[in-house]
């Protein structure tokens, strides 16, 4: 029974907010400030703008997929956004118009990798290339414009929302995060969703349609991608098109680091949010104690190769027969 | 079917394509593809095939197996080559600099392996792992462009490129004439069944991690004669082009389907491709949607092919 729990999802979860933890609890004996009310507003944000953006690889992973395109519908979003506001657009407009646009994009990948049954890899990274290069010829690549100060407001590191000193960022994450266990959890959708991603051969024998789970849950990952997009507009302030490029391998690591199986049919939000809670306090911890940027990089792969060999592996072959 | 039609067809789109893309860009290019400069295009275009042909082992052997590393590693040789071995020892001798570096790329192969096979970490994980590792240490050593090259590597460049192409295709030949090529593809085809015949996946799958890091190695010498100096930035736009190239090639990213030489066609195709769009003088951006619409495109139609001629073989 116990070595079970220690086998199962939660155990990799669990271990994940643990490993979150230790790694605060020794920033702070290390150094001074890290646990200032200021440090952790400004490490809450950062973990929300990659849980954001991490929402739809944890979807498409669970299917049993991989959505390459993310940084470059980010960058999309993030561009397109600035310079029609900078038009004079009304932002809700802008808003809606950036979400069509991606989901169109995420539903292409959806249907193109499961359709054609093409690895998703390459349709993602192809279609992602076409995006980014199709935004780059709109502008000229030197996008303008800038954020409203509502986007900016929503995510600065100082704001406050009544007696919370967070952001509104951050109570709206809790409360997605929520509601996306509850869809995965207790809705057909989320069944479905664990369903082909366990089994795609028996999805079908039980009345499931992969090709239309794969194409929703592609449009639902690009949009997740184009609204930390928008968000990361309002983080820093102005357009920038390669602003999503360190969350393209960011994303997979906080999937698999919160215990999801790159195979499909195993994975969760919760983890997610652990694992990237994980990231976060690495690289923050790393960076306060005065390494360089790429001596931390280097340290985040070690670490993330020693956090996955320590409750990610897989089964062994003769384990599957 | 003979064998060889056989392993043609798998090919087959990639090989019209690369049919297709040159009698476009002689017609269109003349000037840059008249005979005498096909082996300065070789050069340009040899650090490709050889990632592409590093990436393909590992993705034969199944499994979501796959080395993102690739590119790192070939920017690591690089920066090695140059800023250790050339600047600060002062060693140019071919004979310990080709060795130290297939050596390095052999020992990175094997610590992949290790990590993906043994430690059973997800191969995309375990690579990224790597992946983050090399491009960090790389910048450590080497935080910016640096030159040059010894002599005999900046004369590699050219023609004599078909050099170190040629023995990596003669290895991969003998390779298939031993058991070890069937046990790969038993093993990437159905990992299940070959450890039920008695294949040792695990060695299998790890070998061809070592492989992989062998050619990826190879590969970046060939990046370093080309450009003739380190750049610690250049490595990592390898990988994800070799991927694409891999699959372009024909090579199933399921593992157990095509071989080294579809990708080292795919990498030639994407190379012709860039020249081709890079003659019209168009904007590089409009080269990028053109480059991501090609690529999609064209898996596009070798999924399309492949589906019509499985269809047909059909009883």
């Amino acid at each position: 029974m116990t070595r079970n729990w220690f086998q199962s999802t939660n155990a990799r979860i669990a271990g994940a907010f643990a490993m979150a933890l230790l790694l605060q609890i020794v920033g702070t004996l290390l150094i001074p400030g890290y646990s200032a009310p200021f440090a952790i507003r400004a490490l809450l944000v950062i973990a929300s703008l990659l849980a954001v953006a991490s929402i739809g690889q944890t979807l498409v992973v669970i299917l049993g997929g991989i959505d390459l395109s993310i940084p470059f519908v980010i960058g999309f979003a993030n561009v397109v956004a600035a310079q029609l506001y900078g038009q004079g657009w009304n932002f809700a407009l802008v808003c809606i118009l950036v979400g069509i646009l991606a989901i169109a994009i995420g539903a292409l990948n959806g249907l193109i990798a499961r359709g054609l049954n093409i690895h998703p890899l390459i349709v993602t990274l192809g279609i992602g290339m076409i995006v980014q290069g199709a935004v780059l010829l709109w502008t000229g690549g030197f996008p303008s414009g800038s954020a409203p100060e509502a986007v900016s407001s929503f995510v600065s590191i100082g704001g406050s929302v009544g007696p919370l000193p967070v952001p509104l960022l951050v109570p709206c994450l809790v409360v997605l995060t929520a509601l996306i266990v509850l869809v995965l959890a207790r809705t057909p959708y989320g069944r479905r969703l664990y369903a082909v991603g366990s089994n795609p051969e028996a999805a079908p024998l039980a009345l499931i349609d992969p090709l239309l789970m794969w194409v929703v849950t592609y449009a639902a990952s690009a949009f997740f991608a184009a609204v930390a997009g928008v968000l990361l507009l309002g983080f820093t302030g102005s357009a920038y098109g390669d602003v999503g490029q360190p969350y393209l391998f960011q994303t997979i690591a906080a999937v698999v680091v919160g215990g999801a199986a790159l195979v499909g049919g195993r994975g969760s939000y919760l983890g997610t949010i652990a694992g990237v809670l994980v990231l976060t306090e690495i690289n923050t911890l790393l960076i306060g104690l005065g390494f360089r940027p790429s001596t931390v990089q280097a340290a985040l792969g070690l670490v993330i190769l020693l956090l996955v060999s320590l409750y990610g592996r897989e089964r062994h072959v003769r384990t599957t027969i | 079917m003979s064998p060889i039609f056989r392993k043609l067809s798998g090919v087959g789109f990639a090989v019209v394509m690369l049919v297709v893309l040159l009698v476009l860009n002689i017609a269109l290019n003349p000037a840059r593809f008249q005979p005498s400069g096909w082996g300065t295009l070789l050069g340009l275009a040899a650090p490709l095939i050889g990632a592409a042909i590093a990436s393909a082992p590992v993705i034969l052997a199944g499994r979501g197996g796959i080395d993102i590393s690739v590119g790192p590693l070939m920017g690591f040789v690089n920066a090695l080559v140059i800023q250790v071995l050339f600047l600060n020892l002062g060693i140019s001798s071919p004979w310990i600099i080709v060795p130290a570096a297939l050596l390095v790329g052999a020992a990175v192969g094997a610590a992949n392996g290790v990590l993906a096979t043994i430690v059973r970490i997800q191969p995309i994980v375990a690579t990224l792992g790597t992946y983050l590792i090399l491009t960090g240490i790389t910048l450590t050593i080497l935080p910016a462009p640096i030159g040059p090259a010894p002599d005999w590597l900046k004369a590699m460049s050219g023609p004599l490129s078909v050099l170190p192409l040629a023995l990596i295709g003669l290895c991969w030949l003998l390779i298939c004439r031993t058991p070890y090529h069937d046990l790969l593809m038993a093993v990437g085809s159905d990992d299940r069944a070959a450890y039920t015949a008695g294949v040792p996946v695990t060695k299998v799958r790890l070998t061809a991690y070592v492989l992989t890091g062998l050619f990826a190695a190879a590969a970046g010498l060939m990046l370093t004669s080309l450009i003739g100096s380190a750049d610690p930035n250049i490595g990592a736009t390898y990988t994800l082009i070799a991927i694409a190239a891999v699959a372009l090639g024909g090579v199933s990213l399921a593992g157990g389907r095509g071989g080294l030489g579809g990708a080292a066609i795919g990498a030639i195709d994407i190379f012709l491709l860039q020249s081709l769009l890079t003659t019209f003088n168009v904007s590089t951006y409009v080269l990028q949607i053109a480059y991501g619409l090609i690529l999609v495109v064209a898996v596009v139609l070798t999924a399309l092919q492949e589906r019509f001629s499985t269809r047909k073989g059909r009883p």
